[in-house]
């Protein structure tokens, strides 16, 4: 049994959304959606940083910074040494942690089909080790570009599913606690959206949302 | 049921080539594998050699053959509660290829990596990809051990690949993270950097009663593991290794253990974390700390990114079973804050019970797994 103590969500339909600045991370809307989300979560008073873990859940991850460095090398022009600090979700991850004291687990994980469950489940699987008290689930996914929409095609005719990428970079966040009632959606299949944890959250919001949903 | 977990088959690949014997007669022998790279033009770059072994694969196919291998070892069946975990970022070679002519995108996506495998071992349980960096692979493994401890699933095929490529070859020139020499020497004092390689495994994991059940013979238990975050900076290691002594005290409780035999090392021979780590560990072992031999294997194989996990686990595994402690390759001389026992140059006879294999990443995450004579 898993309680949200606390959920967020951003969504950037340029430009209408001003995201959080996050230094060091440069050029992509991924970190700071992801700081975004995460921010109010880890605020939330209950939280000690000593027994809580992050799991970050993206199909494509950071495809802007991806693609950017590869077109970038491609060209032959000088590499920025940026791009490579924030190359992985484990970055933005750490400046969280490092910003509110969070020393448990950092996972990052990509996942074929509903993006929702394995969230939750690892959430689930580290919680009832009992040496936590709470997990922020993170799931972000960045709208459609050229690499992402041809790896959605591909995708989905490799029988992965899912409707395709979102129609706006889109992160959201949950703060979940051990015990408690059962979630409110308790794994009802074909999820095929990380806007679907927020029906996890219905309910049980702690904070309003930040941005658009 | 007995829920504790257990290795029965594994496969892997470094730059040697193929499988475990390649495996002892470099990195257990402690012959350093780097050679100037030729898959791409490294004229821009800060250093121009990597371990890069001489077949040409996708990551799709040295996770394949490495997983086949696993398997077949094990002799386990594979089928509806087969989890399939797999650390890695993607097929970056193929990034590249995408942009420079065009090309499959899919094989670039983390998830896709893990899917295809599971399609073709034919397992048809949860997978997943871990893209976690450096601890990538640990954190599969990590994540099956927690899966079949409680209960959800008896079987999971745990892998991790990476392949050297330009993007990252790039990447890591950029951050001054290569080694100025050609050389890696983890915990030297003249230490100057990494340099990347080539390196897949896959290892088989089951619960004690299903193993049992099948009268399969396990090659060890994994009877710790632990993760835990820095909460320092996104790039460099906390300097006093905050997170690998929590990771490693944490899997030290599980094993219900306060002594190893063996520790293989992250020990990626930069400044920062070379020291950092020595420090994480006398603080995890204490008094102890200087009587326990560790040795870092990317002196040999070079980093091998998400697939260090796996690979290096495959590494304290033969360590457990041959009886022998590979080496660090290339030591010069000791650096005071790196006042470690690193097994220098030449692989040492050691009858060993438990082992632990230790990875570190980008942002603070830190993994300990360990391994015991079942």
């Amino acid at each position: 049994m898993t309680t949200v103590l606390a959920a967020a969500s951003l969504g950037v339909d340029e430009p209408a959304v001003d995201l959080p600045g996050v230094p060091g991370f440069i050029e992509s809307t991924f970190n700071p959606l992801v700081y975004g989300v995460a921010r109010p979560c880890l605020r939330h008073t209950a939280m000690i940083g000593a027994r809580t873990a992050m799991v970050l859940g993206s199909l494509m991850g950071d495809t802007t910074t991806a693609d950017l460095h590869s077109r970038r090398l491609i060209d032959g022009k000088v590499h920025n040494p940026l791009l490579f600090m924030q190359a992985t979700a484990n970055s933005v991850m750490g400046y969280l942690a490092a910003e509110f004291g969070v020393t448990g687990p950092a996972l990052s994980i990509s996942n074929p089909g509903d993006p929702v469950a394995p969230l939750l489940d690892t959430a689930e699987l580290l919680l009832a080790e009992g040496e936590l008290d709470h997990v922020l689930v993170i799931g972000v996914e960045l709208a459609r570009a050229a690499r992402s929409a041809a790896a959605w095609q591909e995708l989905t005719d490799f029988t992965l599913g899912g409707t395709g990428p979102p129609d706006q970079d889109f992160a959201v966040a949950l703060l979940l606690r051990a015990g408690g009632p059962p979630l409110p959606a308790d794994r009802p299949g074909n999820r095929t959206s990380v806007r679907d944890l927020l029906r996890v959250a219905d309910g049980h919001l702690y904070q309003p949302h930040l941005g658009a949903s | 049921m007995n829920r504790a977990v257990q290795v029965t088959g594994f496969g892997v690949r470094t730059a040697f080539g193929p499988g475990a014997e390649q495996v002892r007669r470099g990195v257990f022998a402690g012959v350093p594998a780097f050679a100037p790279v030729t898959r791409f033009d490294t004229g821009p770059y800060r250093s121009q050699v990597a371990a890069v072994g001489a077949d040409s694969l996708s990551v799709a196919d040295a996770l394949a053959e490495t997983a086949v291998a696993a398997v077949g070892m094990a002799g386990v069946p594979v089928g509806d509660r087969t989890a399939v975990f797999v650390g890695t970022g993607g097929d970056f070679a193929a990034l590249t290829r995408y942009w420079r002519t065009g090309g499959d995108a899919a094989p670039t996506v983390p998830a896709w990596q893990a899917e295809a495998l599971a399609v073709r071992l034919g397992a048809r349980g949860p997978r997943l990809a871990f893209t976690s960096a450096c601890v990538a692979s640990a954190a599969a493994i990590i994540h099956a051990c927690r899966m079949i401890t409680a209960g959800r699933i008896d079987v999971a095929v745990c892998a991790g690949a990476y392949l050297v490529e330009e993007d990252n070859f790039a990447k890591f020139n950029s951050g001054r993270a290569l080694s100025r020499d050609g050389r890696v020497r983890p915990f030297s004092a003249d230490r100057s950097g990494l340099l990347l390689g080539d390196g897949a495994a896959a290892v088989v994991l089951e619960s004690r009663s299903h193993a049992g059940a099948r009268g399969a013979t396990a090659l060890a238990d994994v009877a710790g593991w632990g993760d835990a975050s820095d909460a320092h900076h996104i790039a460099k290691p906390h300097p006093g290794g905050t997170g690998l002594t929590r990771a490693l005290t944490a899997a030290l409780r599980r094993a219900d253990a306060s002594g190893l035999d063996y520790i293989n090392a992250h020990g990626t021979a930069t400044p920062l974390n070379d020291s950092a780590e020595t420090r994480g560990l006398s603080a995890a072992l204490g008094d102890r700390a200087g009587m326990v031999p560790v040795s870092s294997t990317k002196s040999t194989t070079g980093h091998l990114l998400e697939a260090s996990g796996a690979v290096e686990f495959v590494i304290t595994l033969l360590a457990l079973l041959d009886g022998v402690l590979p080496p660090t390759a290339g030591f010069s001389r000791p650096d005071p804050d790196c006042d470690i026992d690193c097994v220098p140059d030449a692989p040492r006879p050691a009858g060993i019970r438990r082992a632990a294999t230790i990875n570190a990443a980008f942002g603070g995450a830190n993994t300990a797994l360990i391994l015991e004579h079942p």
